[in-house]
């Protein structure tokens, strides 16, 4: 996996772009862009059925979630070239196997909700409450984004191999 | 200036700052997290004044207000305390200087647009003036330099310590 990620990153000449002087923070700002529209459409959807902003119909505020996939599909491709670029510095840290793994459940919630929580909610009338399971799954959708980004903020703590951890 | 830093790099907290650990990387964990939100919400807003998601009606965006107040509460402590801990780092680099004027310009756009468009829900129905979508789309434009400026600063800092100024 390592040798593989590395000669992506070495032949598309990725690997030469991400180290010239601006290469790497050029592409880190646009993963935190990523992350803010995310957040911004996503997350505010999130807290819009856990309660805040309640008078915003929800199937309106609904259109703003493909922007937020926008911003997860610029992350997918910025973090792309993080881990070609450096692949022993992500596979064994982690920070970065935690954060894919709540990616993992964030996606597996997503599938729950569409399939158990979105039709109630689009039934739901103006102003309502959204229904139990849908809260349920706007808490786990925040909870696994917020902790994607507090272990993205950490990747740079747990480098190995002066890391530590129970499973490496 | 350069006596100054200094005093202020060695109090006992800037010096706890740095060499804690936990303190330093939960505040910069605390930065990104709150700069998601205020980043984010003022993205969805313009967003909305741009004519995405048309069903909402544009002045319940301010409902969001508290959220944001809270974030950005998040983002100041943090960011002073990361400050704190290398005040020269980011007093001596310039572009520190135009992060801090660009979220000023974000910030002000956003209150101008809170009070006047987003104001009244009587100008709900409408589509947004020419006026505030050009003010929209320079917020967008600020957020994204905001944040450039914001992670180039790591990369763009001369010095990290005053005292490394006098050898």
């Amino acid at each position: 996996m390592e040798s593989l990620l590395n000669s992506i990153g070495q032949k598309s000449g990725i690997y030469d772009f991400m180290h010239t002087s601006w290469g790497w923070p050029t592409v880190e700002s646009l993963h935190f862009f990523g992350l803010s529209l995310l957040i911004g459409t996503i997350g505010l959807w999130d807290l819009r059925l856990l309660g805040v902003a309640r008078a915003i119909p929800m199937t309106a505020l609904h259109k703003l979630v493909p922007w937020g996939v926008g911003g997860y599909l610029l992350n997918v491709c910025t973090g792309f070239l993080f881990v070609v670029s450096a692949p022993n510095q992500y596979l064994y840290n982690p920070a970065v196997q935690i954060k894919f793994s709540l990616m993992a459940i964030a996606g597996l919630n997503i599938l729950v909700f569409y399939r158990f929580a979105y039709r109630p909610v689009k039934a739901a009338v103006t102003g309502a409450t959204a229904p139990v399971q849908a809260r349920a799954a706007a808490a786990v959708s925040l909870a696994c984004w917020i902790g994607v980004i507090v272990c993205g903020r950490l990747i740079t703590y747990f480098r190995p191999p002066y890391h530590w951890c129970f499973w490496c | 200036m350069v006596e100054a830093l200094i005093w202020l790099e060695e109090t006992r907290f800037s010096t706890w700052m740095r060499e804690s650990g936990p303190a330093f990387f939960s505040s910069l964990v605390f930065h990104s997290i709150g700069m998601a939100f205020v980043t984010g919400i003022h993205v969805a807003t313009d967003l909305r004044i741009l004519g995405v998601a048309p069903g909402v009606p544009r002045s319940l965006m301010r409902r969001y207000t508290p959220v944001l107040w809270a974030s950005l509460v998040v983002v100041t402590v943090s960011g002073l305390l990361l400050l704190l801990a290398y005040p020269a780092k980011a007093l001596t680099n310039p572009v520190f200087y135009f992060k801090l004027v660009a979220i000023a310009a974000a910030l002000r756009i956003m209150r101008a647009l809170m009070r006047g468009l987003l104001g009244d829900s009587r100008h709900d129905a409408a589509p947004a003036p020419r006026k505030a979508r050009i003010l929209a789309g320079v917020s967008l434009a600020l957020w994204a330099a905001v944040i450039t400026s914001g992670r180039f600063l790591a990369y763009t800092a001369e010095v990290m310590l005053a005292s490394h100024l006098l050898y």
